[in-house]
């Protein structure tokens, strides 16, 4: 437990990072970086993502399933770490 | 059909069973037939009467007798015996050929009225119609439709049991005509049968009387006169006191509305999408759940993730989706609860645990690496030797002026560029800081993995060890870290199992450690070992001897120097768990009698008067020849053949030797360095070096061929870093590098793959530079080595 807050806390640190979400399968946060808003409007329009995108995955092979996914924008970088019982997002803007 | 429900209007009828049994629950149609029927006899009319009465009492019904063989005797409430008597009276000696017509023939299509019809055609059996049905029935041949009928009318059927006598005879008759069919076979198709048609007695089912008469019957002149006497008493009605009009009133029945209202039955609408993989789900779990085909609701843009193919997470996956939905919609303030939301569902586990599983660490390091490549995507893919590619998105930090001109530069084609250093990264955290960088070690197997040991030099201010295992993706935290207990002074990895890390400390003691897997301890320790080094080990070797001497040796050994004077090997048995530390304790004696310019060896007891021992090299291609060099300033060329006697010694230095290195390109050259500021180049066999090098007035204390070139070599004093091109200059570094202010650069690693260069200082930061612009030429210049040693002794001479 403590190495996982040590990580996170790292993973804070970074280069960057703006934030990091963990939000469980159903879409609700349970740790977050950032405020309240933000949060909630980053799980629930990510869950959306992650799910079409996992969706299109196993739908050309069902065998297969999404390990990671990177959403590159202007701004900034969203990386989810998707699971099966949670999702791991964290948001960097690499070039500050 | 509908029988009238019982109005008990009429006196009640007692049923004892007594009497015979009748079917009372179709006697509403019968009483239709029976009323149209023409009674000739008393006996019928009087159970036709009774008929009725019997129909009256529905009561009768339900208590339909299920006692067999009684005979039911209905009394009236007076007392009467109004048992009705059986119309039919079976003769059971016909034979009723004519019953297989009825029961074989199919009912089912028939009606009701048909049924019925036929079976008054045959009068076959008719106590009541009631039983002859239920015998019917209970005989069991009649076909299904017959059921139908049967239930219409009436809810229980007797038992077959239950049969009167007469169904008994029918059911006699039946078997005969059974036991007839049966006997009749294929052979007696073919026999001439004679058929006897005989007509039988008329029975009168329906008798119409018709209301006209002609004038020439027989009749006629009594109806005549009838009908005259009765249009007389119609006229003597009218005025006549004999006849008094009355009128009636029938009761209208209160009439009452009743009303019923049920609760509205609530509808649900439930849709699912079924994917291609949420087929495959369910056919890998075992098919517990089925696909719903059915429309899709408004929420078809939500593509809907079913984890498991069980009713209720499904549900609960919709809810989610329309929880995700809403809650773009509406921020609803219970959303916004930072708490876990508690499902009461196995299936969704604590957020605790979620953060304690082992995937979620798995995932934080993958997303850790990920961001560190993004921060560090260009200067690793200047590493890699990968073009670096300009974030197209990211603002243009540097003036353009200065690109240009760069470009311009790098486009010139009158002078070569300059070689330089650029430095890259450097792998450095918070717990290294301020620890002095005393090795680097490449692993064998993965080439981006680096370890490095911490501790320092000096015998004060000694500190507990470190060792780091850096890995190139995550420049800013260790892969591994293993705390020693005293300061980490020598690294090397094995070649056989690449895992196997052999650290040598400050105290003597020497351990491995598996760096594969979690645990911060070492696999093995020589601190229990009787012959460990008393003094710090300055380098760890492992070595692969090709030429066994001994079954014992080969394979890979660990060889170390220290500075109690002796170089041992350290075995490790080929045994699983038992890891016994044999050291093959070769002592080599360093002492050197200056005056008397012998060489003395020493047994195995240990004196004080050993050379501590500093470095050693063993040379590339033949495993048994190594060079030692000692705090005396003497090289020594050894074998592991003789450990008594050296093969060679070689003199020139003035100070302790910090680093002897073959050169991998010509296997008779080496390089050595010392604290008395000089590297020198030697050839083997000879014992004045060949060249030797000084730039600075500074201790070097390592010393490394580069790996690419024979030329080159990369040097690592306190004060800077020094890149020496033996091609190009001899008396000159081709690249200098000068170190931070305040800190030591104390050891110097080349990249294998890559044209990079790794600096360890005293402040704990292992800092990566790239060779830019530099090139020693093509191929590996042996040629140009072997010609300037050439003419280095030519010159000499």
């Amino acid at each position: 437990m403590a190495e996982v807050e040590e990580t996170l806390k790292r993973i804070q640190s970074q280069k960057g990072v703006q934030g990091i979400i963990i939000v469980n399968a159903e879409g609700i946060p349970i740790k977050t970086t950032l405020d309240n808003s933000s949060t909630v409007q980053y799980a629930g329009l990510i869950h959306q993502s992650v799910m079409k995108a996992r969706s299109t995955v196993r739908d050309i092979d069902p065998q297969n399933d999404l390990t990671f996914l990177r959403i590159r924008s202007k701004k900034n970088e969203i990386m989810i770490a998707p699971d099966k019982d949670y999702f791991l997002i964290v948001i960097q803007n690499p070039s500050d | 059909m509908s029988i009238p429900t019982a109005k008990l209007k009429k006196p009640t009828l007692k049923v004892t069973p007594s009497s015979r049994a009748m079917n009372i629950s179709t006697s509403g149609i019968l009483r239709l037939n029976r009323s149209a029927t023409y009674a000739r006899s008393i006996n019928a009319s009087v159970s036709r009467k009774s008929f009725c009465l019997a129909a009256d009492s529905k009561i009768l019904e339900k208590s339909s007798v299920q006692t067999p063989k009684h005979t039911i005797q209905v009394l009236d409430e007076n007392g009467k015996d109004v048992t009705p008597r059986p119309v039919y009276q079976p003769d059971p000696a016909a034979v009723q050929s004519k019953h297989s017509k009825i029961f074989a023939s199919d009912t089912s299509g028939g009606t009701m009225s048909d049924f019925y019809s036929t079976t008054y055609q045959t009068t076959t059996n008719a106590s009541f119609a009631g039983a002859f049905t239920r015998s019917l029935f209970g005989s069991g041949s009649v076909s299904i439709g017959s059921q139908s009928i049967m239930e219409s009318m009436s809810e229980e059927i007797e038992d077959p049991s239950s049969k009167r006598d007469n169904s008994i005879s029918l059911s006699d008759v039946q078997v005969k005509r059974e036991e007839v069919k049966e006997l009749i076979q294929e052979e007696m198709l073919d026999d001439m049968v004679d058929l006897y048609l005989v007509e039988s007695d008329t029975l009168c089912l329906l008798d119409m009387p018709a209301i006209s008469v002609s004038v020439d019957s027989m009749e006629a002149e009594s109806v005549k006169e009838r009908n005259s006497r009765y249009t007389e008493l119609c006229k003597n009605r009218t005025g006549n006191d004999k006849y008094m009009g009355r009128s009636m009133q029938t009761f209208n029945g209160a009439s009452k509305t009743k009303e019923v209202q049920s609760e509205a039955i609530t509808m649900a609408d439930a849709a699912t999408i079924a994917n291609n993989w949420d087929m495959y789900d369910s056919f890998c779990s075992a098919g517990q759940g089925e696909v719903d085909l059915s429309t899709d609701t408004d929420k078809a843009s939500i593509a809907e993730m079913i984890h498991q193919n069980h009713g209720p997470t499904r549900t609960m996956e919709r809810t989610m989706s329309v929880i995700s939905s809403s809650t773009i919609v509406s921020s609803s303030s219970s959303r916004m609860e930072m708490e876990p939301f508690v499902v009461p569902s196995e299936s969704k586990p604590d957020p605790e645990l979620i953060l304690q599983s082992e995937e979620f660490q798995q995932h934080l390091f993958v997303m850790e690496r990920i961001i560190l490549e993004n921060i560090y995507q260009p200067k690793l893919a200047a590493y890699r030797q990968l073009p670096t590619l300009e974030d197209p998105d990211s603002m243009p930090k540097a003036v353009p002026m200065v690109v240009s001109r760069r470009e311009e530069s790098s486009l010139d084609e009158e002078g070569p560029p300059t070689p330089a250093l650029e430095r890259l990264w450097s792998f450095s955290c918070e717990l290294t800081t301020g620890r002095n960088v005393s090795s680097m070690a490449w692993n064998k197997r993965n080439p981006d993995l680096l370890a490095v040991g911490y501790g320092q030099f000096a015998f004060k201010d000694q500190k507990p060890g470190l060792v780091c295992c850096w890995s190139l993706k995550n420049p800013s935290w260790p892969e591994r870290i293993f705390t020693c207990q005293s300061g980490v002074t020598a690294l090397d990895f094995s070649a056989s199992s690449a895992s196997m890390l052999a650290v040598g400390m400050h105290d003597g003691t020497i351990a491995t450690y598996n760096v594969q897997s979690r645990e911060k301890t070492p696999v093995i320790d020589s601190s229990d070992c009787v012959h460990k080094h008393t003094s710090p080990v300055w380098q760890v070797r492992w070595i692969n001897h090709e030429r066994a001497l001994s079954g014992e040796d080969k394979g890979e050994a660990l060889i170390s120097v220290s500075a109690d004077g002796r170089i041992s090997k350290w075995f490790l048995r080929k045994g699983l768990d038992c890891i016994d530390l044999m050291k093959l304790k070769r002592t080599r004696n360093d002492r050197f009698k200056r005056q008397v310019g012998e060489k003395e060896r020493k047994s195995e007891a240990l004196i004080s008067r050993q050379a501590p021992g500093l470095c050693f090299d063993f040379h590339p291609t033949d495993s048994n020849i190594y060079l030692a060099g000692t705090e005396e300033g003497h090289i020594h060329k050894c074998s592991c053949s003789y450990n008594e006697q050296f093969l060679e010694t070689y003199q020139a230095h003035k100070g302790p030797l910090y680093r002897i290195t073959w050169s991998p390109f010509c296997s008779d050259v080496f390089l050595s360095c010392s604290s008395d500021w000089t590297i020198q180049l030697w050839r083997q066999d000879l014992f004045t070096p060949v060249l030797g090098f000084m730039s600075t007035q500074r201790a070097v204390y390592d010393v490394m061929w580069s790996p690419k070139w024979a030329t080159v070599f990369g040097a690592v004093n306190e004060g800077r870093m020094e890149i020496w091109d033996l091609g190009a200059s001899i008396l000159d570094p081709t690249i200098v590098n000068p170190a931070s202010p305040g800190v030591k650069l104390t050891s110097l690693l080349f990249a294998t793959e890559t044209d990079c260069v790794l600096v360890g200082d005293s402040d704990g930061q292992v800092s990566v530079y790239q060779l830019k612009n530099f090139t020693a030429g093509e191929g590996t210049q042996v040629g140009t080595l072997e010609d300037i040693i050439g003419s280095t002794l030519a010159s000499q001479l």
